[in-house]
């Protein structure tokens, strides 16, 4: 099992880490943060790089395997890439139903 | 017959250094003896022209003896070293080997007799023309290799026109294109082919050293692990002229530090393929990934989506084992996407290795030189990993230099990360890294692409 917040919490620090390899980003976190589309300050490359750093963390900090863009997340009606909440909740979903 | 002119040759040097093997030197006198002996051993054992012959063996003068008097005896020959030994059976098997001759280490050898007859029609052409053969394989990066067929009269035409004579190393293996190049090209000309017991950097260049070596044939990675194990500093490579790089791309960055450690090497690079031979070429400078490729008996042609086609007077056969690879009008397609200016190509990459993402090229070896550039990074090797969102993505993994012990990798990450955005375009830097211990050349140092 795994907490909203503690997906939030996994999604900041990928954040952190977006943030620390670029020198004239910085993506705000909070929980209504766009994370891909028009308002969104991160390119697709940027999304990649933070879904795969979450993927890793869960994988290094609650042995979770799970691979967050895949067929299924995309073919969603709202897509779970809109903000750091819905990518949240999408996340805690889909681990607590493996 | 075949080999006429390169009797001549050892005739007219018989005094002077053919072979080094072993830290012993063998005259140009003593390696015509030894043809003949081979030769001799050949009609004692009934061993008729057409026969196809497996040589098992790394450069040695009995080697090198051998494979001239197979050739003046029309035989068809495999040449195979123990990089390959795994794909031994393979290879017997695809090639229709009918004999083997096994050269140990202490040069003797040891002949076996398969029950094999070759019917291949590429074999029945070369029978029927009485004219010697060679078999290379591809390295096959995916699958099976693919023997490919070569009519040996047509590929010893080049080397009658005489050339430098050069002290060289024969650091390609027995069993490759390039390699059979340099041996040929040696003999050819009176140069002494300089035999090495192993390709690590300090033993390569030692050997420089002890025997004046004046030209090292090499690869890419073998360049940039010279320079990462810094060998140079503990021998005198001052005898050297010029080396040669081909078989990969090669990264910018490791040019550059070439060029900036040895001012006075002349830089060339080389183009060439198991199926085609090698090619003439003249690098634009040696701090240039500009070169002219063609020379006598080569044309070629650059295709409408940059690819580079060959047409060549020595080109193989075919293969024995897929369908012929050349088009209609008979180039050879090499896969191999180039840019052009002018008289000058720069090779980018096999086609088949650029890797698309989002419907961006990224070549591996461009970003792999920029990883190259970070002190810690000793060895990078990208390559795609398909993802949901982009169609492929970056991924690398990275040897990292033994100074970084202990050091945070996610750390070294963002580093990696952050360097990469300030040198490339945001597709082109890796979003995944995978740390990994062990060297990644293969036994040929060629950068092995293992995913």
């Amino acid at each position: 099992m795994i907490t909203y917040e503690q997906v939030i919490e996994l999604i900041y620090s990928a954040i952190d880490e977006l943030n620390a390899s670029s020198d004239n980003k910085a993506v705000i976190k909070q929980e209504d943060t766009a994370l891909y589309g028009e308002s969104s300050p991160l390119d697709s490359v940027d999304l990649v790089n933070v879904l795969l750093s979450v993927e890793e963390a869960l994988e290094d900090e609650f042995e979770v395997e799970l691979v967050i863009a895949n067929e299924k997340a995309l073919s969603q009606k709202n897509s779970p890439f809109r903000t750091v909440s819905t990518l949240a909740s999408y996340v805690a979903d889909e681990v607590n139903s493996q | 017959m075949f080999i006429d002119f390169f009797l001549d040759v050892f005739e007219t040097h018989k005094k002077q250094d053919a072979i080094v093997w072993n830290n012993t030197i063998f005259s140009y006198g003593w390696l015509k003896e030894k043809v003949f002996s081979w030769q001799q051993i050949l009609k004692e054992t009934n061993i008729q022209p057409g026969t196809v012959v497996m040589v098992e063996a790394d450069y040695s003068p009995s080697s090198i003896a051998l494979l001239l008097a197979l050739v003046e005896n029309a035989a068809i020959v495999v040449p195979i070293t123990a990089s390959v030994a795994h794909k031994k059976a393979e290879f017997i098997d695809t090639s229709e080997v009918e004999l083997v001759i096994s050269i140990k280490p202490d040069d003797s050898y040891k002949m076996t007799h398969l029950k094999t007859q070759a019917t291949h029609e590429h074999i029945a052409t070369l029978r029927s023309m009485n004219i010697p053969g060679l078999i290379l394989f591809s390295s096959g990066s995916t699958g099976k290799s693919k023997a490919a067929v070569h009519d040996v009269a047509k590929l010893l035409e080049k080397f009658k026109v005489k050339r430098h004579a050069l002290r060289a190393i024969t650091f390609l293996l027995y069993d490759h294109i390039g390699g059979v190049n340099t041996l040929l090209y040696t003999l050819s000309n009176g140069g002494c082919v300089i035999t090495v017991s192993d390709r690590q950097p300090d033993t390569v260049l030692a050997t420089v050293e002890k025997f004046n070596v004046e030209l090292l044939p090499t690869s890419p990675t073998f360049i940039n692990l010279m320079l990462i194990s810094e060998a140079y500093k503990r021998h005198d490579i001052s005898s050297l002229k010029t080396v040669t790089y081909g078989t990969e791309p090669m990264p910018e960055s490791v040019l550059t530090r070439f060029n900036s450690h040895f001012p006075k090497i002349k830089l060339l690079q080389t183009y060439g393929l198991s199926e085609i031979g090698i090619l003439r070429s003249k690098s634009e400078s040696s701090s240039s990934l500009w070169m002219k490729v063609g020379g006598e008996g080569f044309e070629t042609r650059i295709t409408e989506d940059n690819i580079l086609e060959v047409k060549a007077l020595s080109g193989m056969l075919g293969y024995m084992n897929a369908p012929s690879p050349y088009t209609e009008d008979g180039w050879f397609h090499t896969g191999d996407e180039v840019e052009v200016k002018g008289d000058y190509i720069k090779v980018l990459g096999r086609k088949s290795e650029i890797i698309n993402v989002g419907g961006q090229k990224v070549y591996p070896a461009e970003v792999e030189s920029v990883l190259l550039q970070l002190d810690f990074v000793s060895e990078a090797e990208v390559y795609g990993m398909s993802n949901a969102l982009l169609g492929n993505v970056i991924a690398c993994k990275i040897r990292l230099s033994e100074s970084t012990e202990g050091q945070d990798k996610k750390t070294l990450k963002i580093e990696m990360k952050k360097f990469c955005k300030k040198h490339l375009e945001g597709y082109q830097v890796p979003v995944k890294f995978h740390f990994d211990h062990s060297e990644q050349f293969s036994s040929r140092f060629k950068k092995q692409r293992s995913l």
